[in-house]
């Protein structure tokens, strides 16, 4: 029996006064305990979704489902979901107590259980013995903490973050998404993350929406998307990439950069044109004899773990490298791969067939 | 900068001084025994004890602070609930133009105010006397509320409210521990500053009074009328040191609210 989901969307569409529409026909569904992250560009409709869910506004078409019931119009105080908002929004006027005290008080909740559910969240996010401080004693993660503390206290089915973590610097921000991820693991609940940080999303989700101009381009685990980003928008904006035009001359076979390669992709129409995906750090450095791809380098900078180097083959062609070998800059140099780094990705796929596609070639795969 | 910054404490120490003068000269005069502002002569209290021996006097004081009290409450109320208005009105054309109505009232010449609502009165039968007073009084009042409830209103992020909402606030709970508390000091600001526009006020309560009720502002103003009596010092003598007594509760209740800062950061 499949668990029914927690949230689910159904055609969600939003509109603002009837022209500008920021959500086109969304729909998706949410397990409980997951957490999710919802990724993509600045005004893309990340916190839109995320309003939605809360209850501040109300989608223009489509039908929302918490638990199976449709939730549209329900108002946001009689929703089982909190929000971490991205400027926190604790109230300056109460301190760090009756802030995380807030949602127990309206409920009219006795002063033991609130004493008690208020320092046991404090204590989930180590900040016990703060009770007594004002907010505008609280450094901006320990705020963040407020924020969080004052959503869990609260035992809400889901826990709606938007981009909490991008007022920190990077040293506590990365201390914060272990943390996170690690709250969300110890709660079981579900948590909805926005972020517009790839690298963020990829550490901390279980499931990953990427977004663009208000619709959803593909979903999956941070390794699917990472590896098999379904067209060039999501291969540029998680992570780093290597795309090239290419060909598909026949399944397991695919000609770009003036050569033919062995590739794991099928399910392509002979000669169909296609875009090939790289990954910097699956292309190694070789002897030009040896290598697949011939090529010069142009630049080469220290990143600390590797050094990138930005290379061109004789097309013209970008290949960026990462490796932990350094090359010189004007040599020619080989660049090596597998067959398993090329992903092809079809022009214009939508996400249903882009699944469909993979499932056909990779089960079999898995069965063996 | 030693030198200018002596310069610039001696022009201030000038104003205090010149602005202080005629108040100290005024209280002064009002310990003399001889009658007369010109020569002093010895001291006493009998002008004091003059002012507490006259009943109608102290009648008058009871009215303006009375006045005064209630004005500034019910104007605060008003005040608070049109600010509210004002910010959360979605028609941005109407908003706007009960801001400019607000401002013109705010500019607006007293005596402009009190001739037009002695005018209102005896059109619509009010009779003139405590009635009339008040509500002058609260119509002068309410403008000055809002605006000092406003900047307080739109400095607070809506996000607070989302957040409220959030937590599983009504729309009563958002007002009663969100908003409120959040603009308690403009509330405050505004309640004492209408209760001292009403404290002082000559122009609308000199046109709007009547039928043996007075204030103090205008029973001083035809008590020197009449001729110079030294109970006019005494009496503001009094009212002045009242004044400096609700400045002082006023920057108390300011600090309190305030949330202090003692600095924790590294
Ligand atoms: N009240 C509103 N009226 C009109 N348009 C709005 C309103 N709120 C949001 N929008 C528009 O909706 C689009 C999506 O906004 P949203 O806040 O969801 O973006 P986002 O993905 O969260 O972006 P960011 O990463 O910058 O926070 C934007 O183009 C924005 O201008
Ligand atoms: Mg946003």
């Amino acid at each position: 029996m499949t668990q029914q989901p927690i949230i689910r969307f159904d055609n969600v569409s939003k509109r603002y006064n009837d022209d500008t529409t920021v959500l086109s026909n969304i729909s998706f569904e949410m397990e409980r305990g997951k957490f999710y992250t919802l990724l993509g560009p600045s005004g893309c409709g990340k916190t839109t979704i995320l309003r939605l869910i809360a209850g501040f506004i109300e989608p223009s078409s489509g039908e929302i489902q918490f638990n199976g019931k449709k939730i549209n119009e329900v108002p946001p105080n009689e929703r089982q979901v909190n929000t971490v908002f991205q400027d926190y929004a604790l109230f300056p006027h109460l301190n760090v107590f009756e802030n995380v005290a807030f949602g127990l008080r309206i409920k009219k909740i006795k002063q033991a259980e609130v004493k008690r559910r208020v320092e046991e969240a404090l204590r989930f996010v180590n900040l016990q013995g703060y009770e007594n401080r004002e907010i505008s004693e609280m450094s901006g993660g320990q705020r963040q903490r407020v924020a969080i503390a004052r959503a869990i206290v609260n035992d809400p089915e889901i826990i709606l973050l938007d981009e909490p973590l991008s007022a920190l610097d990077l040293k506590l921000r990365t201390e914060m998404q272990y943390e996170l991820r690690e709250l969300q693991q110890r709660l079981g609940k579900t948590f909805i993350f926005v972020t517009h940080d790839q690298e963020e999303a990829l550490a901390m989700s279980d499931e990953i929406f990427v977004m663009n101009a208000g619709e959803i381009v593909q979903s999956g685990t941070p390794i699917d998307i990472y590896d098999e980003p379904i067209n060039r928008f999501v291969a540029d904006f998680i992570g780093e990439s290597n795309i090239v035009d290419g060909v598909m001359i026949r399944d397991h076979l695919v000609r770009f950069a003036g050569k033919e390669f062995e590739c794991v992709d099928a399910g392509l129409d002979t000669n169909e044109k296609i875009e090939v995906v790289i990954r910097p750090e699956d292309l190694e450095i070789t002897s030009p004899e040896r290598g697949k791809l011939i090529v010069t380098v142009d630049t080469q900078l220290f990143r600390g773990v590797h050094y990138e180097l930005s290379t061109y083959d004789r097309d013209g062609n970008e290949w960026l490298v990462h490796s932990t070998r350094k090359a010189q800059v004007g040599d020619e140099i080989g660049l090596d791969f597998d067959p398993e780094a090329i992903h092809v990705m079809r022009l214009n796929e939508s996400e249903e067939d882009f699944d469909r596609r993979l499932e056909s070639y990779e089960v079999p795969d898995h069965a063996e | 900068m030693g030198k200018q910054s002596n310069a610039q404490k001696l022009f201030l120490a000038l104003v205090f001084i010149i602005l202080y003068a005629p108040i100290f000269f005024l209280i002064f005069y009002s310990f003399n025994s001889n009658g007369t502002m010109s020569s002093f002569e010895s001291f006493t209290w009998e002008h004091y004890a003059a002012v507490f021996d006259d009943t109608r006097l102290i009648m008058i004081v009871l009215n303006t602070v009375i006045v005064a009290l209630l004005s500034a409450l019910i104007s605060t109320a008003i005040g608070v609930l049109g600010a509210l208005a004002i910010v959360y009105l979605k028609n941005r054309k109407l908003r706007n133009t009960l801001l400019s109505l607000n401002n013109v009232l705010i500019v607006s010449p007293d005596v402009i105010i009190g001739a037009s609502f002695l005018i209102l009165f005896t059109a619509v039968g009010v009779r003139l006397g405590f009635a009339s007073v008040l509500i002058s009084h609260i119509a002068f009042s309410v403008p000055i509320v809002v605006l000092m409830v406003l900047p307080k209103l739109l400095e607070m992020s809506d996000s607070l409210i989302d957040a409220a909402r959030d937590l599983g606030a009504s729309g009563r709970d958002v007002l009663t521990r969100v908003i409120i508390p959040y603009i308690k000091p403009g509330i405050f600001a505004g309640f004492f500053l209408a209760l001292t526009y009403s404290l002082d006020d000559f122009a609308v309560t000199f046109f709007v009074t009547g039928n043996g009720f007075s204030t103090l502002s205008v029973e001083i103003y035809s008590m020197a009328r009449a001729g110079i009596s030294l109970t006019i010092n005494a009496l503001s003598g009094l009212i002045f040191i009242v004044t400096i007594g609700l400045v002082l509760v006023y920057y108390a209740l300011n600090r309190r609210n305030r949330t202090p800062v003692t600095g924790v950061k590294k």
